[in-house]
């Protein structure tokens, strides 16, 4: 389902004085499979969930999601792709602030899936959530715990294939956060979806079938004087 | 859910902003409106009621106040022309249509108009009547009087009625009120949309008793002698209306030359006092409604380039969605020209409104009718350029929303 091969990036720090390179021979995904990305910050985690995504591009090599090397897709390819093929569940939730839960869900399925009847199956994803009574609170009126689900429900209405999760679970308290752990297991297990996972949890990380330790992907570069870094 | 429905869910969710931005616009096109409108139906009506008549013949002085006088009962007279000179003019052959005028007195503020029973065979220039009676009849004796619709209404007079003039031509506190003389009404016009619908029409002989009696009383009191028939009957002016307009500065240069008087053509004279006084007060007001339109796009400009700032992570939650860089540019577009046209709407409800609740007070005071409704052509292009500066204004963040790259938008916390 997902293949990174060769894959090199170059990207400048902030005050572009200096650049860091992500660096991976090798990485793959079957289908289904659920991997945990650890490592500590900095190390390259959240880069490598946004090659996958496409938000991202890789200055070197191949990064293959669902069959499709994405450096032969144009930007608006590669947004729609990313749309129909990856939903993304972010630590802060990330919910649109004016929009109600499940205009929050029919939303992302207007731009990710573009199929019809939004309302309908953003409302079947709440429900599977435990979110069926809070259709129409809006984000401030939900709990941070409700706002994740509602970010998962919106990761899987649109029947993506595989689910980026980047630290799902870092914003919440450890209760809701293995709540939402288990929810987020669970439905990527019933639909068969590939679930990629950032954590800084080890213990999280230990319950998924494998995890991959980013240790190392990222490594500073020097920069010749009056040049400046690349930015990404 | 669709962008137009996105876009005013965003509007509506920093609404103290968007009502300002949205008042902002409305107040610029408002004015621009208001002044384009008036503009339009001031001329319209002024440049009608002018070319009812081809020359206006009066005593020497300003063509304009003449004119002002004689067919917008506005100013002062500027003298008199001998009563011969109307019956001289009346039989020329070159004179479709002649009407004496005599002023002196009014009623209320309405100017006692003395006229001869042919100035109501007025016709257009479409061959139209101008006057008709809504109830009544013309004057038949001497002191009978015809009022003009706006009479009427503003003074509760009706046919039967009677009620005394007063000297002079405005209404002031403690005026000469004239009581041996009653004027009875026996006729009420209908609405003309001309500045006659202010007047009080009567006969000219009932002017003339009038003052030939005050005229005799003073002298009376000065200890001089004064005979009626030694006195040469007069009028304040004569509307004339010639058979064909290409005759009319022939006739005025006659007149000038024939009698003690002047002519003047009222459709230059109102064209030269809008171009001349009107005018540049319009373009003053056009200026500074232009001014308030370009802060009013500006405006625009900087909420929405707030909102792409301010919706950095939103923009780029949507693009992590699956948004195309298009999509999200047409999101902010979207919400630019629903400003604008808001604005634009809301100005021109206001603009209009305005003009329609200032119509009364403008017909009050000047007798124009005007059509607050009515769009006039150069609105038109003033609105869509208007809209068009309100599409550039909105296009500036959208193309700034489209250039972002989303991934380091995406780790702004809430």
């Amino acid at each position: 389902m997902i293949r990174l091969r060769d894959v090199s990036l170059r990207f400048g720090n902030a005050d572009r004085a200096s650049s860091v390179q992500f660096r991976l021979p090798d990485f793959e995904v079957a289908a289904g499979e659920a991997v945990a990305l650890t490592g500590s910050s900095g190390c390259g985690k959240s880069t490598l969930l946004n090659l996958v995504a496409g938000l991202r591009r890789a200055d070197e090599g191949e990064v293959s999601v669902a069959g499709i090397d994405l450096a032969t897709l144009s930007p608006a390819q590669l947004d729609r792709h990313r749309g129909a093929h990856c939903g993304m569940v972010f630590q802060t939730f990330h919910l649109l602030a004016p929009f109600t839960a499940i205009e929050n869900v029919a939303i992302g399925l207007r731009f990710g899936a573009r199929k019809r009847a939004h309302s309908e199956r953003a409302s079947e994803a709440l429900r599977r959530v435990g979110l069926g009574n809070r259709l129409r609170a809006r984000s401030d009126q939900l709990s941070v715990g409700e706002r994740q689900r509602v970010a998962i429900a919106r990761a899987i209405a649109g029947d993506a294939p595989v689910l980026l999760a980047d630290e799902p679970t870092g914003s919440l308290d450890p209760d809701t956060g293995r709540e939402v752990f288990a929810l987020l297991r669970e439905v990527a297990a019933e639909d068969g979806r590939t679930l990629l996972m950032v954590t800084h949890d080890p213990a999280l990380a230990a319950e998924l079938p494998r995890h991959f330790d980013c240790a190392g992907l990222v490594r500073p570069t020097t920069v010749a004087p009056g040049k400046e870094a690349p930015t990404a | 859910m669709s962008f137009l429905a996105m876009a005013w869910r965003y509007l509506r969710f920093r609404w103290l902003v968007t009502l300002l931005t949205v008042v902002g616009i409305a107040l610029g096109v408002a004015l621009v409106c208001a002044v384009l409108a008036l503009r339009h139906e001031s001329e319209r009506a002024l440049s009608r009621e002018a070319g009812l008549y081809d020359l206006v013949a009066g005593g020497k002085g300003s063509p304009l106040q003449l004119v002002l006088a004689s067919v917008y009962h506005l100013d002062s007279p500027t003298g008199n022309l001998p009563y011969a000179d109307y019956e001289r003019l009346r039989r020329d052959r070159r004179v479709l249509w002649a009407a004496p005028i005599g002023l002196g007195d009014n009623y209320a503020g309405y100017r006692i108009v003395g006229t001869e029973a042919q100035f109501f065979d007025l016709s257009d220039r479409g061959g139209h009547p101008v006057f008709q009676f809504s109830r009544g009849r013309i004057f038949e004796d001497r002191f009978e009087v015809v009022l003009g619709s706006h009479v009427a209404t503003a003074t509760g007079l009706d046919i039967g009625e009677s009620f005394f003039g007063t000297h002079g031509l405005v209404d002031v506190p403690g005026g000469e009120v004239h009581r041996d003389f009653p004027y009875k009404v026996s006729g009420v016009l209908a609405p003309t949309g001309t500045a006659q619908d202010r007047a009080i029409f009567g006969t000219l002989a009932s002017v003339w008793e009038i003052h030939e009696t005050e005229d005799r009383l003073h002298s009376a009191i000065r200890g001089t002698a004064l005979l009626a028939d030694q006195r040469e009957r007069e009028v304040t002016a004569i509307l004339i209306r010639l058979k064909t307009p290409g005759l009319r500065l022939w006739m005025a240069d006659e007149i000038r030359k024939r009698s003690d008087g002047i002519a003047a053509i009222p459709i230059n004279e109102i064209l030269r006092f809008q171009r001349g006084v009107i005018g540049p007060v319009q373009r003053a007001l056009l200026a500074v409604a232009a001014a308030v339109i370009a802060v009013a796009c500006l405006t625009v400009l900087t909420t929405l380039h707030q909102a792409a700032e301010r919706r950095r992570r939103d923009i780029a939650i949507l693009r992590s969605l699956g948004a195309a860089r298009g999509e999200v540019a047409a999101l902010l577009f979207t919400e630019g020209l629903l400003l604008t046209g808001a604005g634009i709407a809301l100005g021109l409800l206001l603009g209009h409104g305005g003009l329609a609740i200032a119509a009364g007070a403008i017909r009050d005071a000047t007798g124009l009718l005007i059509h607050p409704w009515r769009m006039p052509d150069t609105e038109a292009v003033a609105l869509g350029t208007m809209a068009l500066c309100g599409a550039a204004a909105s296009l500036f963040p959208a193309i700034s929303c489209y250039r972002r790259t989303p991934i380091d938008d995406l780790h702004l916390t809430d």
